[in-house]
């Protein structure tokens, strides 16, 4: 399988010397790509929390961090439609997270647990929704809203967004149950346990970690989304913060200082599950991810 | 034990099972049906109709002809093709680079590791402002450097130039999703047995003969599906170029998902046009999915 010996590499520089080479440029990539990925996160932190002044004083744009303010979030709350935004993002990305958790955790039993015909077809049906394009799936929904009188309701909002987080979730239950040995389940009833009361005191907890990650999954796509909302609500009162704010930059009244620190509220959610709950993120990789 | 309640038992055990059933089947194929099934094929239908929304009239493929012969869809498929590949094979580059790099157990690996999480769950309008900042003309950081060492004579306005506009775009855009590929094939690399690169090391291989012989092999299968399945995204990505640039200038960015919005939301409304846009979008995809299911058969990890 190795063609040893073979490559000009192997055979004229000793292993010693591939071995600096490797570890001096793994030491370097390392360094590039954590510049790259944290240069655009501090400059957003520096700019949310040092006063405008200071920022763009002289002419130049300073972000040293010498003074430190909480006015830009201030203005923010008190000039902006940020509160009422803020509060819509949560009520529909906390509905859709529950919707899309739930369908999943369900859907991922029962596919796992019952034989039936076609579950090939479910599987690329399922597939596909997950490959789909979510701006392709906003045209029509707009359409039947409209026709319906909900445009501008979290209820279809909710249930846009569930329609592109679930998809993902449906699928990583269902492998997350394969894993979940049946066997769990039978001693269960073999002592006398009810199907339902099996699944809430033996299976559920079980799958207790495929939850949080389908959970965390579905929480992302709905806290992230901009695709769905701009296309469902169309009146200020009722846009999620990341439409609510896209309008921010357009705006001469609202500076870079206060578009960071509504920024920077975006960023609190992603933030704590990068550091509290990365282990089950990691696990939804291991099947596949999400756009 | 008396048959009767033996019966009993079973029908009782019986009436539980389909209840469970009915409890896990009948919101997934809801789900699916009203979500999915309704929606596309509202749209596929609507598709066939003239002015759609209003005094709808048939016209069979009158608007497929009329999006594909526009002059719009050669300019927005082209710059389609060309967002997807470089920002799915640049997302590819960088994952693999970094995934390499902390797949070696270095010092800060796992902060690393936690650092690249947190692009991806971004929102996408965070990633655009932090962007749209970094690479503004006047309070730009990219260009105050690009000034300072004198490699440009005036700051390059990159989301604004029908030049640079793509290439803003892809970078705002490898940035936020770099890391997708970095986590899977970072996992990949971790389910390598290690003694495979001992015993090559023994017999004398070197490091690029082990990553020729050892590595890439073992990332084929991982690195097709992530050009694959991210390509299939970057190339329907609406969001990061909506936010960044609405599509310009002059339709410089302007790609398919840019174009059904701009067919459905701007100006005088099309929804004739831009569900034809979608079906033609819808196809494309099935296509990429055949072959997807075709090659790699991915429903054997359920359907077994």
């Amino acid at each position: 399988m190795l063609g040893l010996g073979k490559g000009p590499a192997g055979k004229y520089v000793s292993q010693r010397t591939q071995e600096r080479v490797r570890r001096v440029s793994v030491i370097l990539t390392a360094l590039l790509v954590a510049i790259f990925v944290s240069i655009p996160v501090y400059v957003m932190i520096a700019i949310a929390f040092q006063p405008a002044t200071t920022t763009f004083r002289g002419g130049t744009v300073n972000l040293l961090f010498d003074s430190f303010t909480f006015e830009n979030f201030v203005l923010l709350f008190t000039d902006t439609g940020t509160p009422r935004y803020l509060f819509n993002s949560l009520i529909v990305t906390a509905s859709s997270t529950l919707l899309a958790t739930a369908l999943s955790v369900a859907a991922g039993y029962g596919l796992t647990r019952f034989e039936f015909r076609g579950k090939t077809m479910a599987a690329r049906a399922v597939l596909f929704a997950y490959m789909f394009s979510p701006i392709v799936l906003a045209i029509p929904l707009y359409v039947i809203f409209f026709t319906l009188g909900l445009l501008d309701s979290y209820f279809a909002l909710t249930l846009a967004l569930t329609g592109i987080s679930a998809p993902f979730g449906i699928w990583l239950m269902w492998q997350y149950f394969q894993t979940v040995p049946i066997a769990l389940e039978e001693s269960a009833w073999i002592r006398g346990a009810s199907r339902t009361r099996t699944l809430w005191e033996v299976v559920l907890p079980v799958a207790r970690p495929g939850t949080i990650a389908t959970a965390i999954f579905s929480f992302s796509v709905a806290w992230n989304d901009f695709t769905m909302a701009r296309v469902v609500m169309s009146q200020d009162e009722m846009y999620p913060i990341t439409v609510g704010a896209s309008l921010f930059l357009d705006r001469v009244t609202i500076g870079w200082s206060e578009t960071m620190a509504a920024a920077v509220l975006m960023s609190l959610p992603p933030f704590a599950i990068a550091l509290f709950l990365q282990n089950y993120l990691l696990q939804g990789f291991n099947v596949g991810g999400l756009e | 034990m008396s048959a009767v309640s033996t019966l009993q038992g079973r029908l009782a055990e019986f009436d539980e099972k389909r209840l469970l059933l009915l409890a896990t089947f009948v919101p997934f194929t809801l789900f699916f049906v009203l979500v999915w099934g309704v929606p596309i094929g509202y749209a596929l239908g609507m598709s066939l109709f003239s002015d759609p929304t209003g005094a709808a009239e048939f016209a069979a493929f009158a608007n497929y002809a009329g999006v594909l012969t526009s002059e719009l869809f050669s300019t927005a498929l082209f710059n389609s093709v060309v967002y997807a590949l470089s920002s799915t094979i640049l997302s590819l580059v960088l994952g693999l680079g970094l995934a390499l790099v902390v797949n070696r157990e270095i010092t800060g690996g796992n902060a690393l590791r936690t650092m690249m999480i947190f692009p991806y769950l971004l929102p996408t309008l965070v990633v655009i402002f932090m962007w749209t900042f970094l690479l503004d003309p006047n309070v730009g950081a990219v260009n105050q450097f690009l000034l300072d060492y004198g490699l440009v004579q005036e700051p390059l306005a990159f989301f604004s130039s029908t030049q640079w506009a793509m290439p803003a775009v892809v970078v705002a855009s490898v940035w936020k999703y770099g890391s997708f590929a970095f986590f899977i094939l970072l996992a990949r690399l971790q389910a390598i047995d290690p003694n495979l690169y001992e015993r090559a090391r023994v017999e004398g291989a070197s490091t690029w003969q082990a990553f020729r012989d050892i590595t890439v092999p073992h990332l084929r299968g991982a690195i097709l599906i992530i050009i694959l399945v991210r390509g299939i995204w970057m190339f329907n990505k609406f969001d990061i170029i909506y936010l960044a640039t609405r599509g310009g200038p002059l339709d410089a960015t302007t790609t398919l998902p840019i174009m059904v919005y701009e067919l459905a939301f701007r100006g005088s409304p099309n929804f004739g046009g831009a569900t034809a846009l979608a079906g033609i979008m819808f196809m494309l995809l099935a296509a990429v999915a055949v072959v997807y299911f075709w090659v790699f058969e991915p429903e054997q990890e359920v359907a077994n």
